[in-house]
């Protein structure tokens, strides 16, 4: 081998030294190109993974408001793949189901005769690639009714949402939050079961990006929430505590505590039917709101949403939608004589406050409609009235989406209950705000004869004393069929009050029961 | 007679010249490769020895091959070149004209090394490497440096024998001497480094050697940098001041030198020397003949050959030329130097007027003064002088093409603007081909053994 090109002179020594330097100087170029060209690439991959965002639309009202979003995934949601991996995991919470029906949610079958994918009232929206799912309006207002154990449900847009028990699910949530099950070891098999196929950068993601923040969000609502959720009697079906969450997720920092005087808001999901006639009457169980939208932002944060993830364009959708949403007729087909004097009853007495149902749909009208009564002259719980408080209101009106139009204004402290419409009533049981009195007939009962403990959760229609079918039960033990035995002993759940009516004679409440079951 | 002052002999301590003229050193690469002179460097000195100077400076004459800062050019290392020297001396002296040997060493500075010095990083005060075309170099030891005073001394001796009529040496413009004298270059930590005592050193024990080689009665000159400007690019140190280069003059008359030569510049060619212009543009066809020089060059090529960088060379080179005259421009230093030393004191830079010239002579600023590119634009400006004109019809425009040229082409003037045509001009540069010898039929000591 000829040494031809082995450097000779001192010049070419010296160059073909630092020939040397210059070549490692290159290679170490080149490689930091390629890491750069890399690392491009992955960014691109990346942006084009994780960059997506987005939420399907619905040509159909009906249809936006029991899947389309209003803005809570953002914040609030969990991922769809643990979403759907969730049953499998918890097979107990979920009483051996693949959906999320123990908890309560309705699912409406598909155009193929299938059970959808998501419930009633669970909305998606792709965050940074990653498909979202949390609340919707219809998470709390959609509800069943039947004719009878056995007969197939009717879905009802509007009404209380009377299946769900949003506390029991919530509890499960913040436990699942903290526990092993939800470390990537275990739910990226779990996920890839239920069907999510994740390419190996999604897998890297997941593993160290997504499910460790699920679960840093999850840990700090329970941090926040376990607390008030633990010292509360459980809520039962179609019930929540509409402030006391609030307060701590967006206006008390980390550990604190609701005061004693204000720590047990529950009351019934309402009924949202009809909301034209409603603009400028006190909202809410309260009356502490009469702007029919500030009233639904709110809520919105109620189910999630944050004034920066909010979706206002689909919120004011799903209100417009509701302006003249109508509850569908009462099933009931009481005597008509019965319940003409009734009726006649019920204006002497009563639709100064609630308005009446006429022949052609319901009126809203009276001098004390949509107006708050003092919680003395109601006499019905205060818990719910307490938890909402100056303080907070102040808050409120100092915070909640300052610097936008959607600034909150309209919220005050009352004393009282507000004189609600009774359009749909036959679907709004049980009655009084904090769904304490399972039946109408229950309702025109002297509170000290009103049942002590009955069974929630039935949609069976009870056609002798109109609301929905709630036998009593013993409070404590588990009911075989799956219903919650609401306590009236427990803080909040007090089912005095609201005495008007009670002192009728025997047959004027069966005439005033008939006309109350037409509305 | 006009300018009479140029006109009037010029006695040194072992020499007179006829006339205050001396061709400075300036050659190009006629002789042969091992140093043995050619019949084209009798031709190229006879032209100015004809012109009428009255001394000849000899190009830059290496005293070891080691030394050599371009090849081609003549050396005084070998015994067996005395009785060429000679020959050479015979013609000027035929002339009327004195023919003085510039003895030099390159150190560093060696532009086109040639075979002999193929493979080695040149001697120099210090190893590092030179700063405008990275000639690699080798601070030499005390052996190499009592090897060079001797051969400096020998290259004398050899002079002497071949009867010039005396030797210069050639300690300016960033050759060997200046690479030691120079403390912008010198950064020995043994007593040739340092103190300027230390850093002159070098050339007081080479003049020592020379006078203990020739005696007292040989003429003996010393060229120097009257201030280093070493800072041509732009991180180096600046070096010698004029007062550093005083005190050599004055030790250098002490050890025996019989004149003092002045130049400017602690490298070569250097913004102030030889002064004028510099055409980019002409090295981008020359300098690639250094390339492979130092280390540098291919960079100082890019610079040169690439429109949109010249603006960076230019800035270097030109910069340092702000405030400084072409014609005379080392005269005020030659003058602070000549009030300082009792020796004759001559000085180069431009000089291409008459008038000019004898003002200085006049005025005692200068005992003579040496004359290279207006010369080789001229040869018989002192005939032109002597009839009566103050500066030549067709006078050198200072433009250094002659400079860029001779790393690739025959030492000549190439500024086409001062001919009547382009073919006139290569037949003026190839004149000093014209008359040759005989040729002769070699013995056997051709072949390779």
């Amino acid at each position: 081998m000829s040494d031809i090109n082995k450097p000779f002179s001192a010049v070419q020594i010296y160059l073909s030294q630092r020939m040397w330097r210059l070549d490692a100087a290159l290679i170490l170029l080149v490689f930091l190109v390629l890491i750069g060209l890399a690392a491009l690439v992955i960014v691109i991959a990346a942006l084009v993974e994780f960059g997506g965002k987005g939420t399907p639309t619905y040509a159909d009202n009906p249809a936006h408001f029991m899947y389309g979003s209003i803005g809570a995934e953002t914040e609030s949601g969990l991922p769809y793949a643990v979403w759907k991996a969730l049953p499998s995991l918890y097979p107990a919470d979920f009483k051996g189901r693949s959906d999320y029906s123990a908890f309560g949610f309705l699912y409406e079958k598909g155009p193929n005769g299938k059970q959808q994918d998501l419930p009633i009232g669970i909305s998606r929206r792709t965050v940074n690639g990653i498909e979202v799912v949390w609340f919707n309006c219809a998470t709390c207002h959609v509800g069943t009714w039947r004719e009878a154990t056995g007969a197939s449900p009717h879905i009802v847009p509007g009404m209380p949402s009377n299946n769900l028990d949003l506390y029991r699910f919530i509890r499960f949530i913040l436990d699942a939050g903290a526990d092993e099950k939800l470390t990537p070891d275990i739910l990226l098999p779990a996920m890839e079961k239920t069907g999510t196929r994740l390419n190996p950068l999604e897998q890297l993601v997941w593993r160290f990006y997504v499910i460790p923040r699920v679960r840093e969000g999850l840990i700090q609502r329970r941090s926040r929430l376990l607390p008030l959720l633990a010292a509360q009697p459980p809520w039962g079906p179609g019930r929540v505590d509409t402030f006391n969450p609030y307060k701590l997720l967006l206006e008390f920092g980390p550990g604190a505590r609701i005061p004693d005087s204000e720590l047990v808001g529950v009351a019934d999901f309402p009924a949202i039917f009809d909301q034209r006639p409603r603009e400028g009457m006190q909202l809410h169980w309260d009356g502490n709101n009469n702007s029919l939208a500030e009233r639904n932002l709110s809520a919105a944060l109620g189910a999630g949403v944050t004034p920066t993830t909010v979706d206002h364009a689909s919120i004011e959708r799903d209100a417009a939608w509701l302006l003249d949403l109508k509850p569908p007729p009462s099933p009931y087909r009481p005597d008509g004589a019965a319940a003409a004097r009734g009726e006649a009853i019920f204006m002497k007495s009563c639709a100064a406050c609630h308005g009446w149902q006429g022949p052609t749909g319901y009126v809203f009208q009276g001098a004390g409609i949509g107006k708050v009564d003092p919680v003395a002259d109601v006499g019905t719980d205060p818990n719910r009235l307490n938890s909402y408080t100056k303080a907070f209101r102040d808050w409120q009106v100092a915070n909640l989406f300052k610097g936008t139009p959607y600034r909150f204004s309209h919220f005050i402290k009352t004393g009282g209950y507000a004189n609600l419409p009774l359009d749909g009533l036959w679907l709004r049981a049980p009655y009084l705000h904090n769904g304490s009195v399972p039946t109408l007939a229950d309702l025109l009962t002297p509170p000290a004869q009103r049942p002590k403990a009955f069974a929630r959760g039935s949609d069976v229609i009870d056609r002798a004393k109109g609301g929905f079918q709630a036998p009593s039960c013993a409070p404590g033990a588990p009911l075989a069929d799956g219903t919650f035995c609401f306590d009236t002993a427990q803080r909040g759940n007090s089912n005095a009050g609201h005495t008007w009516g009670t002192n009728l004679p025997a047959d004027q409440k069966a005439d005033l029961l008939a006309y109350l079951m037409t509305f | 007679m006009p300018y009479d002052e140029i006109f009037q002999p010029l006695q040194f301590r072992n020499l007179t010249v006829k006339n205050r003229i001396f061709r400075s050193n300036i050659s190009g690469r006629w002789d042969n490769e091992d140093g043995s002179l050619t019949q084209t460097r009798i031709n190229w000195e006879s032209k100015f020895a004809h012109g009428g100077v009255g001394a000849i400076i000899s190009s830059y004459v290496p005293v070891l091959m080691e030394g050599r800062i371009i090849a081609s050019y003549a050396t005084v290392h070998r015994d067996d070149f005395i009785p060429l020297w000679a020959r050479l001396g015979e013609v000027i002296h035929g002339l009327d004209c004195k023919f003085i040997m510039q003895l030099s060493h390159s150190g560093r500075q060696m532009d086109l090394p040639g075979v002999h010095n193929l493979a080695r990083p040149t001697l120099s005060s210090t190893s590092r490497k030179e700063s405008l075309h990275g000639f690699l170099t080798q601070a030499m030891s005390k052996a190499e440096i009592d090897h060079t005073i001797a051969a400096f001394a020998k290259g004398a001796w050899r002079a002497r024998e071949a009867g010039l009529d005396g030797v210069e040496l050639h300690s300016a413009n960033g050759y060997l001497f200046s690479q030691f004298l120079s403390s912008g270059i010198n950064d020995r930590e043994d007593e040739y480094g340092g103190v300027l005592e230390n850093r002159a050193r070098f050339l007081l024990n080479v003049i020592e050697a020379i006078r203990n080689a020739v005696g007292r009665d040989f003429h003996l000159q010393v060229k120097l940098s009257a201030i280093d400007h070493n800072n041509v690019v732009p991180w180096e140190k600046a070096g010698n001041t004029l007062g550093d280069t005083i005190q050599i003059a004055k030790w250098a008359e002490a050890a025996g030198a019989d004149a003092i030569h002045v130049s400017q510049g602690s490298l070569f060619p250097h913004p102030l020397n030889p002064p004028g212009d510099l055409s980019l543009e002409t090295l981008t066809t020359t300098y690639d003949a250094m390339i492979g020089s130092g280390v540098n060059g291919l960079r100082n090529y890019f610079l040169f050959r690439y429109p949109f960088l010249r603006p960076i060379f230019h800035w270097i080179w030109f910069r340092m030329k702000k405030g400084h005259v072409v014609e005379g421009v080392n005269l005020e230093e030659a003058r602070v130097i000549k009030q300082n030393v009792g020796v004759p004191v001559i000085c180069t830079g431009g000089f291409q007027t008459a008038s000019f010239i004898c003002e200085a002579l006049r005025e005692g600023a200068v005992d003579g003064v040496s004359i290279a590119r207006s010369l080789v634009a001229n040869n018989d400006l002192v005939q032109q002088w002597a009839a009566g004109h103050d500066r030549p019809e067709r006078p050198c425009t200072y433009c250094n093409r002659c400079l860029i040229s001779a790393m690739k082409n025959p030492m000549g003037c190439y500024d086409q603007s001062r001919y009547p045509d382009r073919d006139s001009m290569i037949e003026e540069v190839m004149s000093v081909y014209r008359a040759h010898g005989a040729m002769i039929a070699p013995g056997k000591e051709v072949m390779s053994s």
